[in-house]
Order: C-alpha cells, then structure tokens, then sequence
C-alpha cells in the first residue's frame, strides 16, 4: 500500500483545518497528437524553482510562475518552495525537476524536442481559482507559444 | 503528471498520472544519482502511450529501496514530523 501523505499532512496542519484538495473544474484531458520521440516537452514544477538573477517566489500567495532555461548547463536552480521536506531536494533539484535527464532523453532522441523553458511555481496555494484561472491560464499561453506538445508536472 | 503520493494524487485527478513509489521530494531517486534520476523519467514516459482515460494512474512498480524494503517510511514520516514542530 502507498504512504498515505494526507493523514500526516493533516497532523501536521491542526489546529488548522487540512487542506483542501480540488480537482479541475473542467476535464483536462486531450488526445496525445504525436509520439514522444516526435514532441516538444516541458517539465513544469510546482517547488517554486527559480534562478538566482530571477525574483524571489512569495511563500503561500504568489500566482506567478519562473521560466527556467531548458538547458542543464545554464545557471543553477533556487528552490523557494517552503516544506520542510525541500532539505533533501536542495541538495539536488534535478530529483524533482529532471532537466538533465530530460535533456540527455532528448540526446538519446527518446524525446522529440526540448521546450526553450520549463517552468515552475509555487506549490501549496489556496486560492484554487486563482491556480486554475490565472496562473494555470498564463502557463497555458506560454507553452503554446513554445509550441509544447508535452507538459510534463512534477509536484512537489 | 509523475508523482510520489499516490493519495493526493487520486483526490485532484490529473489527466495522466504515472506514480512513483519513493519519498517525496526524492521522485527521481536520491540526490545526484544522474543515471537513476534519467532511468525513472524514460520508465514513467513509456506509461505515456497507455492511458486511455482521465484520472487513470498507472503504476510501473517503481522501488525506493532495491530490496523492496519500506524502511524509508518510517524515515519519511520522521522528517514530516520534525517538519510540523520545526
């Protein structure tokens, strides 16, 4: 059986009540149009991933989100997300947000294209609507204009 | 969606979701273990082609622990505590 994360999570919450978890208003499924070796990917990350010339994340209300370069080599990654659990991923943000291993997929041609950017923001908010309808909607028009087959999340 | 708790996970119902069984924070494996980090993301984009429905999580049986020991658990479950006091 799984680790079961929300009995914890709400132990860890009390007094205040757990949180809530929504599903998407509306169905988010669509048809896969083309096979992996021939999409462009992106990872998006929900641990508030940023580099360091970029601006800082708010804790618990930013609706904004970072582009990360799709590129290993470029600049190293900050996680601004605050869980506790981050100590472990600090070391090593590439065991949340594989941007190497996307990479050398991609190398290898398992992968079709890489997105010019990933794109990461902050997990944990409570204003589902805001997720759903400003923050999802502006990614949303970002990896169209990257031409993004494949969105790829990792949550936190 | 490439995920470690398979519990939340089932309540938000992304349109694809591939579960992976380590702790989380660690979904692609312990820090700087490049091949381990490149072996789950090729294993869960095979899961890319199966899914035939909204909500489906597919489960490609992946181990924290080459043993299969859940050891980790207990570790994990330490850590989320120490989390909450901290």
């Amino acid at each position: 059986m799984p680790f079961q994360y929300l009995p914890v999570m709400a132990q860890n919450s009390a007094p205040k009540p757990p949180r809530v978890l929504v599903a998407p208003s509306k169905p988010a499924w669509c048809p896969i149009k083309k096979p992996l070796d021939e999409s462009r990917v992106a990872l998006l990350s929900s641990a508030a991933l940023r580099l360091a010339h970029q601006e800082p994340f708010i804790p618990r209300e930013d609706f904004g989100y970072r582009r990360v370069p799709s590129d290993p080599s470029a600049a190293e990654i900050i996680i601004d997300h605050h869980s506790g659990i981050g100590r472990v991923p600090k070391q090593d943000p590439e065991i949340v947000f594989p941007r190497t291993a996307l990479a050398n997929l991609q190398k290898r041609g398992v992968v079709g294209d890489l997105s010019p950017f990933h794109f990461s923001f902050m997990g944990g908010l409570r204003d589902h609507d805001k997720v759903e309808n400003q923050l999802a909607t502006a990614i949303t028009s970002d990896l169209k204009q990257a031409q993004v087959d494949l969105a790829l999340l990792v949550p936190y | 969606m490439i995920g470690t708790a398979h519990d939340i996970m089932s309540k938000v119902a992304p349109p694809r979701a591939v579960f992976v069984d380590h702790p989380v924070g660690r979904t692609f494996g312990p820090p700087h273990d490049r091949a381990r980090n490149e072996a789950v993301l090729a294993r869960a984009l095979e899961e890319l082609p199966k899914f035939s429905r909204s909500g489906e999580i597919r489960d490609p049986r992946f181990q924290w622990s080459i043993d299969g020991s859940r050891a980790w658990e207990d570790e994990l479950l330490a850590e989320m505590r120490n989390e909450a006091k901290g």
